[in-house]
Protein backbone atom coordinates (compact mmCIF):
# COMPACT_ATOMS: atom_id res chain seq x y z
CA UNK A 1 0.00 0.00 0.00
CA UNK A 2 3.08 2.20 0.84
CA UNK A 3 4.84 2.13 -2.56
CA UNK A 4 1.81 3.13 -4.63
CA UNK A 5 0.86 5.86 -2.49
CA UNK A 6 4.81 7.28 -2.70
CA UNK A 7 4.05 7.19 -6.80
CA UNK A 8 0.49 9.13 -6.33
CA UNK A 9 2.91 11.99 -3.80
CA UNK A 10 5.42 12.79 -6.41
CA UNK A 11 3.12 12.48 -9.80
CA UNK A 12 0.70 14.96 -7.15
CA UNK A 13 3.64 17.47 -6.86
CA UNK A 14 4.14 17.50 -10.30
CA UNK A 15 1.07 18.30 -11.22
CA UNK A 16 0.93 21.22 -8.74
CA UNK A 17 3.89 22.53 -10.57
CA UNK A 18 1.91 22.36 -13.96
CA UNK A 19 -1.08 23.81 -11.83
CA UNK A 20 1.39 26.77 -11.11
CA UNK A 21 3.30 27.49 -14.57
CA UNK A 22 -0.02 26.71 -16.55
CA UNK A 23 -1.33 30.30 -15.90
CA UNK A 24 1.31 32.55 -16.72
CA UNK A 25 2.79 33.58 -20.03
CA UNK A 26 -0.61 34.55 -21.43
CA UNK A 27 0.53 37.48 -23.36
CA UNK A 28 2.42 37.36 -26.48
CA UNK A 29 6.09 38.31 -27.07
CA UNK A 30 7.23 36.33 -24.29
CA UNK A 31 10.76 36.95 -26.34
CA UNK A 32 11.50 40.06 -26.62
CA UNK A 33 9.62 41.88 -23.59
CA UNK A 34 11.95 44.59 -23.23
CA UNK A 35 11.33 46.14 -26.73
CA UNK A 36 8.74 49.28 -26.15
CA UNK A 37 8.59 51.07 -29.16
CA UNK A 38 6.14 54.36 -29.22
CA UNK A 39 3.08 54.07 -30.87
CA UNK A 40 1.14 57.35 -30.79
CA UNK A 41 -1.49 56.39 -33.45
CA UNK A 42 -2.89 53.98 -30.76
CA UNK A 43 -4.48 55.72 -28.26
CA UNK A 44 -6.23 58.23 -31.16
CA UNK A 45 -7.26 54.94 -32.35
CA UNK A 46 -8.53 53.83 -28.92
CA UNK A 47 -10.69 56.56 -29.20
CA UNK A 48 -11.99 56.21 -32.76
CA UNK A 49 -12.95 52.94 -31.67
CA UNK A 50 -14.61 53.51 -28.56
CA UNK A 51 -16.78 55.97 -30.36
CA UNK A 52 -17.52 53.06 -33.26
CA UNK A 53 -19.66 50.76 -30.78
CA UNK A 54 -22.82 50.25 -31.33
CA UNK A 55 -25.39 51.27 -28.70
CA UNK A 56 -26.19 46.93 -28.24
CA UNK A 57 -24.81 44.26 -29.37
CA UNK A 58 -26.21 43.48 -32.93
CA UNK A 59 -27.70 46.74 -33.97
CA UNK A 60 -25.48 48.23 -36.68
CA UNK A 61 -24.28 51.32 -35.67
CA UNK A 62 -26.02 54.59 -37.12
CA UNK A 63 -24.40 56.00 -40.41
CA UNK A 64 -22.34 59.25 -39.27
CA UNK A 65 -21.23 60.51 -42.33
CA UNK A 66 -18.14 60.12 -42.20
CA UNK A 67 -16.48 57.79 -44.86
CA UNK A 68 -14.01 56.53 -42.79
CA UNK A 69 -16.21 55.57 -40.34
CA UNK A 70 -19.02 54.28 -42.66
CA UNK A 71 -16.13 52.11 -44.29
CA UNK A 72 -14.85 50.80 -40.84
CA UNK A 73 -18.54 49.85 -39.87
CA UNK A 74 -19.00 47.96 -43.12
CA UNK A 75 -15.70 46.14 -42.59
CA UNK A 76 -16.67 45.16 -39.28
CA UNK A 77 -19.76 43.93 -40.70
CA UNK A 78 -17.42 41.67 -42.55
CA UNK A 79 -16.14 39.50 -39.40
CA UNK A 80 -19.54 38.05 -38.80
CA UNK A 81 -19.76 36.54 -42.68
CA UNK A 82 -17.83 37.53 -45.15
CA UNK A 83 -19.16 39.72 -47.85
CA UNK A 84 -16.41 41.30 -49.20
CA UNK A 85 -15.22 39.72 -52.95
CA UNK A 86 -11.59 38.94 -53.23
CA UNK A 87 -9.55 37.15 -56.70
CA UNK A 88 -7.68 34.99 -53.39
CA UNK A 89 -10.26 31.95 -53.55
CA UNK A 90 -9.76 30.46 -49.90
CA UNK A 91 -11.98 30.19 -46.80
CA UNK A 92 -12.69 33.36 -45.51
CA UNK A 93 -11.04 35.53 -47.50
CA UNK A 94 -13.11 38.29 -48.50
CA UNK A 95 -13.93 38.64 -44.48
CA UNK A 96 -11.26 41.74 -43.52
CA UNK A 97 -11.59 41.43 -39.38
CA UNK A 98 -11.96 37.99 -37.80
CA UNK A 99 -14.33 39.24 -34.97
CA UNK A 100 -14.47 36.14 -33.32
CA UNK A 101 -10.57 35.20 -32.97
CA UNK A 102 -10.07 37.82 -30.24
CA UNK A 103 -12.68 35.53 -28.17
CA UNK A 104 -11.30 32.75 -29.23
CA UNK A 105 -7.71 33.63 -28.08
CA UNK A 106 -9.01 34.98 -24.96
CA UNK A 107 -10.78 31.62 -23.84
CA UNK A 108 -7.93 29.50 -24.77
CA UNK A 109 -5.27 31.78 -22.73
CA UNK A 110 -7.18 32.68 -20.25
CA UNK A 111 -9.60 30.17 -19.17
CA UNK A 112 -8.60 26.99 -20.63
CA UNK A 113 -4.84 26.54 -20.26
CA UNK A 114 -5.21 27.17 -16.43
CA UNK A 115 -8.52 25.80 -16.20
CA UNK A 116 -7.17 22.58 -17.58
CA UNK A 117 -4.04 22.57 -15.28
CA UNK A 118 -6.31 22.90 -12.18
CA UNK A 119 -8.72 20.60 -12.94
CA UNK A 120 -6.04 17.97 -13.96
CA UNK A 121 -4.24 18.83 -10.74
CA UNK A 122 -7.34 19.20 -8.39
CA UNK A 123 -8.79 15.72 -9.84
CA UNK A 124 -5.19 14.14 -9.17
CA UNK A 125 -5.12 15.75 -5.45
CA UNK A 126 -8.80 14.35 -5.11
CA UNK A 127 -8.04 10.95 -5.61
CA UNK A 128 -5.06 10.94 -3.94
CA UNK A 129 -7.06 12.09 -0.84
CA UNK A 130 -9.96 9.56 -2.03
CA UNK A 131 -7.16 6.90 -1.13
CA UNK A 132 -5.75 8.09 1.52
CA UNK A 133 -8.77 8.10 3.05
CA UNK A 134 -10.53 5.77 2.14
CA UNK A 135 -7.95 3.09 0.79
CA UNK A 136 -8.56 0.01 -1.25
CA UNK A 137 -11.76 -1.39 -1.21
CA UNK A 138 -11.17 -5.07 -0.15
CA UNK A 139 -12.39 -8.06 -1.55
CA UNK A 140 -14.27 -8.43 2.09
CA UNK A 141 -15.27 -12.55 1.83
CA UNK A 142 -11.67 -12.92 0.19
CA UNK A 143 -10.67 -13.96 -2.94
CA UNK A 144 -11.78 -17.00 -4.11
CA UNK A 145 -11.05 -20.11 -6.01
CA UNK A 146 -14.40 -19.74 -8.41
CA UNK A 147 -14.05 -17.24 -11.24
CA UNK A 148 -16.73 -15.89 -13.65
CA UNK A 149 -16.23 -14.79 -17.67
CA UNK A 150 -16.61 -10.74 -17.56
CA UNK A 151 -14.92 -9.81 -20.86
CA UNK A 152 -14.82 -11.58 -23.93
CA UNK A 153 -11.06 -11.21 -25.84
CA UNK A 154 -12.82 -9.34 -28.18
CA UNK A 155 -14.16 -6.75 -25.52
CA UNK A 156 -11.15 -6.81 -24.02
CA UNK A 157 -9.49 -5.92 -27.08
CA UNK A 158 -11.78 -2.98 -28.02
CA UNK A 159 -11.56 -2.12 -24.54
CA UNK A 160 -7.51 -1.87 -24.71
CA UNK A 161 -8.18 -0.08 -28.17
CA UNK A 162 -9.67 2.61 -26.96
CA UNK A 163 -7.74 2.97 -23.79
CA UNK A 164 -4.51 3.24 -25.40
CA UNK A 165 -5.52 5.53 -28.36
CA UNK A 166 -7.68 7.63 -25.57
CA UNK A 167 -4.18 7.88 -23.60
CA UNK A 168 -1.98 8.65 -26.21
CA UNK A 169 -4.80 11.50 -27.45
CA UNK A 170 -4.96 12.69 -24.17
CA UNK A 171 -1.09 13.09 -23.67
CA UNK A 172 -0.35 14.55 -27.01
CA UNK A 173 -3.39 17.14 -26.31
CA UNK A 174 -2.12 18.23 -23.06
CA UNK A 175 1.43 18.75 -24.43
CA UNK A 176 0.34 20.95 -27.16
CA UNK A 177 -2.30 22.82 -24.60
CA UNK A 178 0.10 22.98 -22.11
CA UNK A 179 3.50 22.53 -23.47
CA UNK A 180 4.32 25.99 -23.59
CA UNK A 181 3.85 27.05 -20.31
CA UNK A 182 5.60 23.56 -18.23
CA UNK A 183 7.69 22.28 -21.42
CA UNK A 184 9.59 24.85 -23.18
CA UNK A 185 11.36 26.22 -19.42
CA UNK A 186 12.14 22.45 -19.59
CA UNK A 187 13.42 20.98 -22.50
CA UNK A 188 13.71 24.74 -24.67
CA UNK A 189 11.97 25.46 -27.65
CA UNK A 190 13.72 23.34 -30.63
CA UNK A 191 13.28 19.95 -28.64
CA UNK A 192 9.69 21.09 -27.44
CA UNK A 193 8.96 21.80 -31.46
CA UNK A 194 9.99 17.98 -32.07
CA UNK A 195 7.83 16.35 -29.34
CA UNK A 196 5.11 19.07 -30.29
CA UNK A 197 5.23 18.19 -33.92
CA UNK A 198 5.43 14.12 -33.32
CA UNK A 199 2.63 14.92 -30.95
CA UNK A 200 0.73 17.39 -33.46
CA UNK A 201 1.22 14.52 -36.01
CA UNK A 202 0.06 11.72 -33.84
CA UNK A 203 -3.11 13.41 -32.55
CA UNK A 204 -3.94 14.33 -36.19
CA UNK A 205 -3.47 10.46 -37.48
CA UNK A 206 -4.91 8.57 -34.50
CA UNK A 207 -7.89 11.15 -33.76
CA UNK A 208 -9.98 9.67 -36.37
CA UNK A 209 -9.19 6.26 -34.67
CA UNK A 210 -11.04 7.09 -31.70
CA UNK A 211 -13.90 8.06 -33.49
CA UNK A 212 -13.79 3.69 -34.90
CA UNK A 213 -13.07 3.12 -31.65
CA UNK A 214 -15.78 4.33 -29.84
CA UNK A 215 -18.04 2.85 -32.34
CA UNK A 216 -17.01 -0.34 -31.50
CA UNK A 217 -17.17 0.13 -27.84
CA UNK A 218 -20.95 1.66 -27.84
CA UNK A 219 -22.50 -1.09 -30.20
CA UNK A 220 -20.70 -3.67 -27.95
CA UNK A 221 -22.05 -2.37 -24.87
CA UNK A 222 -25.20 -0.17 -25.43
CA UNK A 223 -27.27 -2.91 -24.06
CA UNK A 224 -25.87 -3.59 -20.82
CA UNK A 225 -25.47 0.27 -20.44
CA UNK A 226 -29.52 1.21 -20.48
CA UNK A 227 -30.24 1.96 -17.04
CA UNK A 228 -32.62 -0.02 -15.00
CA UNK A 229 -34.41 0.20 -11.46
CA UNK A 230 -32.13 0.24 -8.77
CA UNK A 231 -29.99 2.60 -10.19
CA UNK A 232 -31.29 5.41 -8.61
CA UNK A 233 -30.47 4.15 -5.46
CA UNK A 234 -27.23 3.35 -6.72
CA UNK A 235 -26.86 6.75 -7.43
CA UNK A 236 -28.64 7.84 -4.16
CA UNK A 237 -25.96 6.14 -1.69
CA UNK A 238 -23.13 7.44 -4.18
CA UNK A 239 -22.12 4.28 -5.39
CA UNK A 240 -21.58 3.11 -1.38
CA UNK A 241 -19.61 5.47 -0.64
CA UNK A 242 -22.50 6.49 1.40
CA UNK A 243 -23.07 5.06 4.25
CA UNK A 244 -21.59 0.88 5.25
CA UNK A 245 -24.19 -0.92 3.38
CA UNK A 246 -23.52 -2.35 0.04
CA UNK A 247 -25.81 -0.91 -2.72
CA UNK A 248 -26.87 -3.43 -5.12
CA UNK A 249 -25.94 -3.45 -9.05
CA UNK A 250 -25.81 -5.62 -12.63
CA UNK A 251 -23.27 -6.30 -14.77
CA UNK A 252 -22.35 -2.57 -15.17
CA UNK A 253 -23.62 -0.25 -11.47
CA UNK A 254 -24.80 3.05 -12.14
CA UNK A 255 -21.74 4.55 -12.12
CA UNK A 256 -20.09 2.63 -15.04
CA UNK A 257 -23.12 2.81 -17.22
CA UNK A 258 -22.76 6.50 -16.68
CA UNK A 259 -19.45 6.99 -17.78
CA UNK A 260 -20.47 4.89 -20.92
CA UNK A 261 -22.76 7.40 -21.93
CA UNK A 262 -20.17 9.95 -21.14
CA UNK A 263 -17.54 8.81 -22.87
CA UNK A 264 -20.16 8.07 -25.61
CA UNK A 265 -21.69 11.39 -25.76
CA UNK A 266 -18.85 13.45 -24.81
CA UNK A 267 -16.46 11.68 -26.66
CA UNK A 268 -18.52 12.17 -29.63
CA UNK A 269 -18.52 16.07 -29.80
CA UNK A 270 -14.53 15.43 -29.01
CA UNK A 271 -14.16 13.22 -31.72
CA UNK A 272 -16.67 14.94 -34.40
CA UNK A 273 -15.07 18.70 -33.60
CA UNK A 274 -11.78 16.82 -34.45
CA UNK A 275 -12.41 15.66 -37.69
CA UNK A 276 -13.51 19.40 -38.21
CA UNK A 277 -10.16 20.59 -37.12
CA UNK A 278 -8.05 18.04 -38.40
CA UNK A 279 -9.06 18.47 -41.93
CA UNK A 280 -9.15 22.47 -42.80
CA UNK A 281 -10.07 21.18 -46.33
CA UNK A 282 -13.93 20.69 -46.03
CA UNK A 283 -14.94 24.78 -46.48
CA UNK A 284 -15.09 25.23 -42.73
CA UNK A 285 -14.57 28.57 -42.05
CA UNK A 286 -12.50 30.07 -38.82
CA UNK A 287 -15.87 30.68 -37.04
CA UNK A 288 -16.63 26.94 -37.14
CA UNK A 289 -13.16 26.01 -36.38
CA UNK A 290 -13.23 28.25 -33.55
CA UNK A 291 -16.54 26.88 -32.41
CA UNK A 292 -14.87 23.04 -32.50
CA UNK A 293 -11.87 23.96 -30.90
CA UNK A 294 -13.81 25.18 -27.78
CA UNK A 295 -15.59 22.46 -27.87
CA UNK A 296 -12.79 19.73 -28.10
CA UNK A 297 -11.59 21.68 -25.32
CA UNK A 298 -13.81 21.20 -22.66
CA UNK A 299 -14.87 17.88 -24.02
CA UNK A 300 -11.32 16.62 -23.59
CA UNK A 301 -10.68 17.90 -20.30
CA UNK A 302 -14.34 16.54 -19.11
CA UNK A 303 -13.28 12.64 -20.10
CA UNK A 304 -10.00 13.11 -18.63
CA UNK A 305 -11.57 13.72 -15.62
CA UNK A 306 -13.55 11.26 -15.67
CA UNK A 307 -10.84 8.41 -16.92
CA UNK A 308 -8.28 9.53 -13.84
CA UNK A 309 -11.37 8.40 -11.58
CA UNK A 310 -12.14 5.19 -13.68
CA UNK A 311 -8.24 3.88 -13.67
CA UNK A 312 -7.95 4.94 -9.82
CA UNK A 313 -11.02 2.67 -9.25
CA UNK A 314 -10.15 -0.11 -12.03
CA UNK A 315 -6.73 -0.84 -10.77
CA UNK A 316 -5.65 0.58 -7.43
CA UNK A 317 -9.12 1.67 -6.20
CA UNK A 318 -10.69 -1.54 -6.01
CA UNK A 319 -9.02 -5.15 -5.02
CA UNK A 320 -10.62 -7.68 -8.17
CA UNK A 321 -11.50 -4.52 -10.85
CA UNK A 322 -8.92 -5.04 -13.04
CA UNK A 323 -8.46 -9.11 -13.35
CA UNK A 324 -11.69 -8.88 -15.89
CA UNK A 325 -9.90 -6.67 -18.36
CA UNK A 326 -6.58 -8.76 -18.34
CA UNK A 327 -7.47 -12.03 -17.69
CA UNK A 328 -11.36 -11.49 -18.89
CA UNK A 329 -12.48 -13.43 -15.54
CA UNK A 330 -13.29 -12.12 -12.54
CA UNK A 331 -13.41 -12.96 -8.46
CA UNK A 332 -16.91 -14.54 -7.98
CA UNK A 333 -16.55 -12.76 -4.55
CA UNK A 334 -15.54 -10.05 -6.24
CA UNK A 335 -18.81 -10.09 -8.89
CA UNK A 336 -21.38 -11.49 -5.54
CA UNK A 337 -20.02 -8.11 -3.74
CA UNK A 338 -20.27 -5.48 -7.08
CA UNK A 339 -22.17 -6.80 -9.21
CA UNK A 340 -24.78 -9.27 -7.34
CA UNK A 341 -27.89 -9.54 -9.30
CA UNK A 342 -25.26 -10.54 -12.22
CA UNK A 343 -23.38 -12.55 -10.40
CA UNK A 344 -26.32 -14.31 -9.32
CA UNK A 345 -27.62 -15.12 -12.57
CA UNK A 346 -24.12 -16.76 -13.59
CA UNK A 347 -24.20 -18.74 -10.35
CA UNK A 348 -27.81 -19.47 -11.51
CA UNK A 349 -27.20 -20.11 -15.21
CA UNK A 350 -23.82 -22.79 -14.15
CA UNK A 351 -20.87 -20.43 -15.71
CA UNK A 352 -19.02 -20.38 -12.31
CA UNK A 353 -15.76 -22.20 -13.38
CA UNK A 354 -12.61 -22.79 -11.06
CA UNK A 355 -9.30 -20.55 -11.37
CA UNK A 356 -8.15 -23.38 -13.53
CA UNK A 357 -10.34 -23.66 -16.13
CA UNK A 358 -10.28 -19.64 -15.97
CA UNK A 359 -6.62 -19.71 -16.98
CA UNK A 360 -6.46 -22.37 -19.18
CA UNK A 361 -9.40 -21.68 -21.01
CA UNK A 362 -8.31 -17.44 -20.99
CA UNK A 363 -11.56 -16.94 -22.99
CA UNK A 364 -10.11 -17.94 -26.23
CA UNK A 365 -10.82 -22.00 -25.88
CA UNK A 366 -13.50 -23.46 -27.41
CA UNK A 367 -14.19 -25.21 -24.01
CA UNK A 368 -14.77 -22.28 -22.25
CA UNK A 369 -18.58 -21.64 -20.82
CA UNK A 370 -20.90 -19.31 -23.26
CA UNK A 371 -22.02 -16.31 -21.49
CA UNK A 372 -25.66 -16.25 -21.52
CA UNK A 373 -26.03 -14.03 -18.26
CA UNK A 374 -24.11 -11.21 -20.04
CA UNK A 375 -26.34 -11.42 -23.50
CA UNK A 376 -28.95 -10.87 -21.07
CA UNK A 377 -27.95 -8.37 -18.84
CA UNK A 378 -28.97 -5.49 -20.28
CA UNK A 379 -32.82 -7.01 -20.68
CA UNK B 1 14.63 52.35 -34.37
CA UNK B 2 11.58 52.10 -36.31
CA UNK B 3 7.78 50.42 -35.81
CA UNK B 4 6.79 49.24 -39.23
CA UNK B 5 3.33 49.07 -40.68
CA UNK B 6 1.16 48.90 -43.30
CA UNK B 7 -1.20 51.52 -44.21
CA UNK B 8 -3.60 50.90 -47.21
CA UNK B 9 -5.52 54.28 -48.20
CA UNK B 10 -8.93 52.64 -49.13
CA UNK B 11 -9.40 55.66 -51.08
CA UNK B 12 -6.65 55.15 -53.50
CA UNK B 13 -6.43 51.82 -53.88
CA UNK B 14 -8.12 50.77 -57.80
CA UNK B 15 -7.86 46.62 -56.59
CA UNK B 16 -5.64 45.76 -59.26
CA UNK B 17 -3.72 42.93 -57.56
CA UNK B 18 -0.41 44.34 -57.94
CA UNK B 19 0.77 44.20 -54.40
CA UNK B 20 -0.64 40.36 -54.21
CA UNK B 21 1.67 40.14 -57.74
CA UNK B 22 4.33 41.73 -56.58
CA UNK B 23 4.30 39.76 -53.30
CA UNK B 24 4.02 36.13 -54.82
CA UNK B 25 6.96 36.83 -57.49
CA UNK B 26 9.35 38.52 -54.77
CA UNK B 27 9.24 36.24 -52.36
CA UNK B 28 7.62 32.67 -54.52
CA UNK B 29 5.41 32.21 -52.33
CA UNK B 30 3.69 28.51 -53.28
CA UNK B 31 0.45 27.98 -55.09
CA UNK B 32 -2.56 28.06 -52.60
CA UNK B 33 -0.39 30.17 -50.23
CA UNK B 34 -1.47 34.24 -50.97
CA UNK B 35 0.38 36.28 -48.21
CA UNK B 36 -1.35 39.45 -49.14
CA UNK B 37 -4.85 40.02 -50.70
CA UNK B 38 -6.97 42.66 -51.79
CA UNK B 39 -10.85 42.93 -50.40
CA UNK B 40 -13.02 44.75 -51.90
CA UNK B 41 -16.48 45.65 -49.96
CA UNK B 42 -19.64 46.36 -51.93
CA UNK B 43 -18.32 45.11 -55.27
CA UNK B 44 -20.00 46.98 -57.98
CA UNK B 45 -22.07 48.99 -55.37
CA UNK B 46 -22.02 52.90 -54.28
CA UNK B 47 -19.29 53.63 -52.02
CA UNK B 48 -17.25 50.90 -53.10
CA UNK B 49 -13.98 50.61 -51.63
CA UNK B 50 -10.73 48.09 -51.74
CA UNK B 51 -8.53 47.38 -49.38
CA UNK B 52 -5.22 45.33 -49.57
CA UNK B 53 -4.42 43.31 -46.88
CA UNK B 54 -1.56 40.78 -45.18
CA UNK B 55 -0.08 39.87 -41.59
CA UNK B 56 -0.67 43.95 -40.06
CA UNK B 57 2.56 43.28 -37.71
CA UNK B 58 0.10 43.87 -34.80
CA UNK B 59 1.98 45.07 -31.68
CA UNK B 60 0.61 42.13 -29.60
CA UNK B 61 0.17 39.86 -31.86
CA UNK B 62 -2.53 37.72 -31.03
CA UNK B 63 -0.90 34.49 -33.34
CA UNK B 64 2.19 35.03 -30.83
CA UNK B 65 0.12 34.46 -27.84
CA UNK B 66 -1.68 31.80 -29.03
CA UNK B 67 1.08 29.79 -30.50
CA UNK B 68 1.54 26.24 -28.32
CA UNK B 69 5.22 26.05 -29.23
CA UNK B 70 6.00 29.84 -29.33
CA UNK B 71 7.20 30.31 -32.65
CA UNK B 72 6.97 33.84 -33.39
CA UNK B 73 9.20 36.78 -32.30
CA UNK B 74 8.79 40.19 -32.74
CA UNK B 75 12.04 42.16 -34.45
CA UNK B 76 13.23 45.66 -33.26
CA UNK B 77 11.65 46.92 -36.14
CA UNK B 78 8.78 45.76 -34.72
CA UNK B 79 7.94 42.97 -37.59
CA UNK B 80 6.34 39.60 -36.02
CA UNK B 81 7.96 37.18 -37.98
CA UNK B 82 8.19 33.25 -37.31
CA UNK B 83 10.38 30.46 -36.76
CA UNK B 84 9.47 27.65 -39.49
CA UNK B 85 11.87 25.37 -37.37
CA UNK B 86 9.64 25.43 -34.08
CA UNK B 87 6.43 25.20 -35.89
CA UNK B 88 4.51 22.85 -36.11
CA UNK B 89 1.27 23.80 -38.22
CA UNK B 90 -1.14 23.53 -35.65
CA UNK B 91 -3.56 26.65 -37.35
CA UNK B 92 -4.54 28.03 -34.03
CA UNK B 93 -2.79 31.44 -35.39
CA UNK B 94 -4.70 31.13 -37.99
CA UNK B 95 -8.29 31.08 -35.59
CA UNK B 96 -6.50 34.20 -33.49
CA UNK B 97 -5.41 36.21 -36.23
CA UNK B 98 -7.86 38.68 -36.81
CA UNK B 99 -6.84 39.75 -40.53
CA UNK B 100 -6.53 35.81 -41.94
CA UNK B 101 -2.74 36.57 -42.65
CA UNK B 102 -1.26 32.84 -41.45
CA UNK B 103 -1.42 30.82 -45.09
CA UNK B 104 -1.03 26.57 -44.53
CA UNK B 105 0.55 24.86 -47.76
CA UNK B 106 -1.61 21.41 -47.96
CA UNK B 107 1.16 19.79 -47.65
CA UNK B 108 0.69 17.38 -44.41
CA UNK B 109 -1.35 13.83 -44.57
CA UNK B 110 -4.59 13.83 -46.18
CA UNK B 111 -4.39 17.58 -47.12
CA UNK B 112 -4.02 18.44 -43.28
CA UNK B 113 -1.84 21.86 -42.42
CA UNK B 114 2.26 22.01 -43.46
CA UNK B 115 4.11 24.69 -41.19
CA UNK B 116 2.57 28.21 -41.41
CA UNK B 117 3.45 31.20 -44.00
CA UNK B 118 2.72 34.40 -43.53
CA UNK B 119 3.88 37.91 -44.94
CA UNK B 120 7.07 38.70 -43.28
CA UNK B 121 6.90 42.35 -44.02
CA UNK B 122 9.74 41.35 -46.96
CA UNK B 123 12.26 40.88 -43.62
CA UNK B 124 12.90 37.45 -43.95
CA UNK B 125 13.06 34.80 -41.14
CA UNK B 126 15.42 33.71 -38.51
CA UNK B 127 17.98 32.59 -40.26
CA UNK B 128 21.52 33.71 -41.70
CA UNK B 129 20.63 37.26 -43.48
CA UNK B 130 19.72 37.13 -47.42
CA UNK B 131 20.94 33.56 -47.56
CA UNK B 132 19.48 30.44 -49.86
CA UNK B 133 17.87 28.86 -47.28
CA UNK B 134 16.05 31.72 -45.66
CA UNK B 135 14.83 32.94 -49.28
CA UNK B 136 13.51 29.32 -49.68
CA UNK B 137 11.50 29.03 -46.36
CA UNK B 138 10.49 32.79 -45.83
CA UNK B 139 11.33 34.65 -49.31
CA UNK B 140 12.84 38.03 -49.69
CA UNK B 141 14.69 39.68 -46.94
CA UNK B 142 14.41 43.43 -48.76
CA UNK B 143 14.99 44.94 -45.30
CA UNK B 144 18.11 43.86 -44.76
CA UNK B 145 19.05 45.87 -47.77
CA UNK B 146 17.28 48.56 -46.55
CA UNK B 147 14.68 48.68 -49.03
CA UNK B 148 11.01 48.20 -48.04
CA UNK B 149 8.42 45.74 -49.04
CA UNK B 150 7.85 45.25 -52.43
CA UNK B 151 4.01 45.38 -52.76
CA UNK B 152 4.05 48.90 -51.15
CA UNK B 153 7.08 49.75 -53.29
CA UNK B 154 5.24 48.75 -56.11
CA UNK B 155 1.64 50.60 -55.74
CA UNK B 156 0.97 52.21 -58.60
CA UNK B 157 -1.63 54.63 -56.34
CA UNK B 158 0.11 54.63 -53.63
CA UNK B 159 -2.61 53.39 -51.88
CA UNK B 160 -0.20 50.86 -49.78
CA UNK B 161 2.29 52.49 -47.93
CA UNK B 162 4.75 50.30 -45.84
CA UNK B 163 7.34 52.12 -43.45
CA UNK B 164 7.85 53.31 -40.08
CA UNK B 165 4.60 54.10 -38.17
CA UNK B 166 5.57 57.83 -37.61
CA UNK B 167 6.12 58.60 -41.28
CA UNK B 168 2.98 57.01 -42.14
CA UNK B 169 0.84 58.66 -39.89
CA UNK B 170 2.09 61.90 -41.15
CA UNK B 171 1.65 60.68 -44.49
CA UNK B 172 -2.08 60.06 -43.53
CA UNK B 173 -2.73 63.17 -41.85
CA UNK B 174 -2.02 65.22 -44.64
CA UNK B 175 -4.30 62.82 -47.24
CA UNK B 176 -7.20 63.70 -44.73
CA UNK B 177 -6.09 67.06 -44.12
CA UNK B 178 -6.23 68.03 -47.84
CA UNK B 179 -9.48 65.90 -48.48
CA UNK B 180 -11.45 67.66 -45.97
CA UNK B 181 -9.79 71.10 -46.61
CA UNK B 182 -11.46 70.49 -50.01
CA UNK B 183 -14.82 69.11 -48.98
CA UNK B 184 -15.02 72.14 -46.41
CA UNK B 185 -13.85 74.53 -49.79
CA UNK B 186 -16.21 73.52 -52.14
CA UNK B 187 -19.36 72.12 -50.25
CA UNK B 188 -19.20 69.21 -52.31
CA UNK B 189 -19.17 65.16 -50.41
CA UNK B 190 -16.30 63.55 -49.42
CA UNK B 191 -16.07 61.18 -51.98
CA UNK B 192 -16.44 63.70 -54.56
CA UNK B 193 -13.54 66.22 -53.10
CA UNK B 194 -11.72 63.31 -53.58
CA UNK B 195 -12.05 63.66 -57.15
CA UNK B 196 -12.10 67.01 -58.16
CA UNK B 197 -8.89 69.76 -58.41
CA UNK B 198 -8.34 71.07 -55.23
CA UNK B 199 -7.14 74.24 -56.14
CA UNK B 200 -8.16 76.94 -53.77
CA UNK B 201 -5.95 74.72 -51.12
CA UNK B 202 -3.56 73.36 -53.60
CA UNK B 203 -0.44 72.04 -51.49
CA UNK B 204 -1.09 73.88 -48.72
CA UNK B 205 -2.52 71.46 -45.88
CA UNK B 206 0.22 69.01 -47.25
CA UNK B 207 3.04 71.71 -47.21
CA UNK B 208 2.50 72.12 -43.32
CA UNK B 209 5.80 70.78 -41.76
Amino acid sequence: MCRPASGMVILLVLITLLATFSGSSVSAQTRQEGIQIPNPGADLWREVRKRQQPAAPGVKAPMSGAPGVDLWAEIEQTGRAPVGTTQIKSVDSGMLINAIGDEWRRFRMERLIPYAGYAIAGMFVFVVLFYLIRGRVPIHAGPSDKRLLRYSAYERTIHWFIASIFLFLALTGLTMLLGRSLLIPLLGPEIFSILASASKEGHNLFGPLFLLALALVFFRFVRRNIYQRGDLTWLLRGGGVIGKKHVPSNFFNMGEKSMFWMLVLVGGVTAISGVILVFPVLGQGREIMALSHVAHGITALVMILVIIGHIYIGTIGMEGALEGMTTGYCDLNWAREHHDWWAERCENNGEVVTVEDAHGAEGFAPGAPKRQSIVEAGE
Amino acid sequence: MARMKFYCDAERCIECNGCVTACKNENEVPWGVNRRRVVTIKDGEPGERSLSVACMHCSDAPCAAVCPVDCFYTTEDGVVLHDKDICIGCGYCFYACPFGAPQFPADGAFATRGKMDKCTFCAGGPLEDNSAEEFRKYGSNRLAEGKLPLCAEMCSTKALLAGDANVLSEIYRKRIVNRAGRTLQRGVSFQNATLRSPRGLQGKASTIE
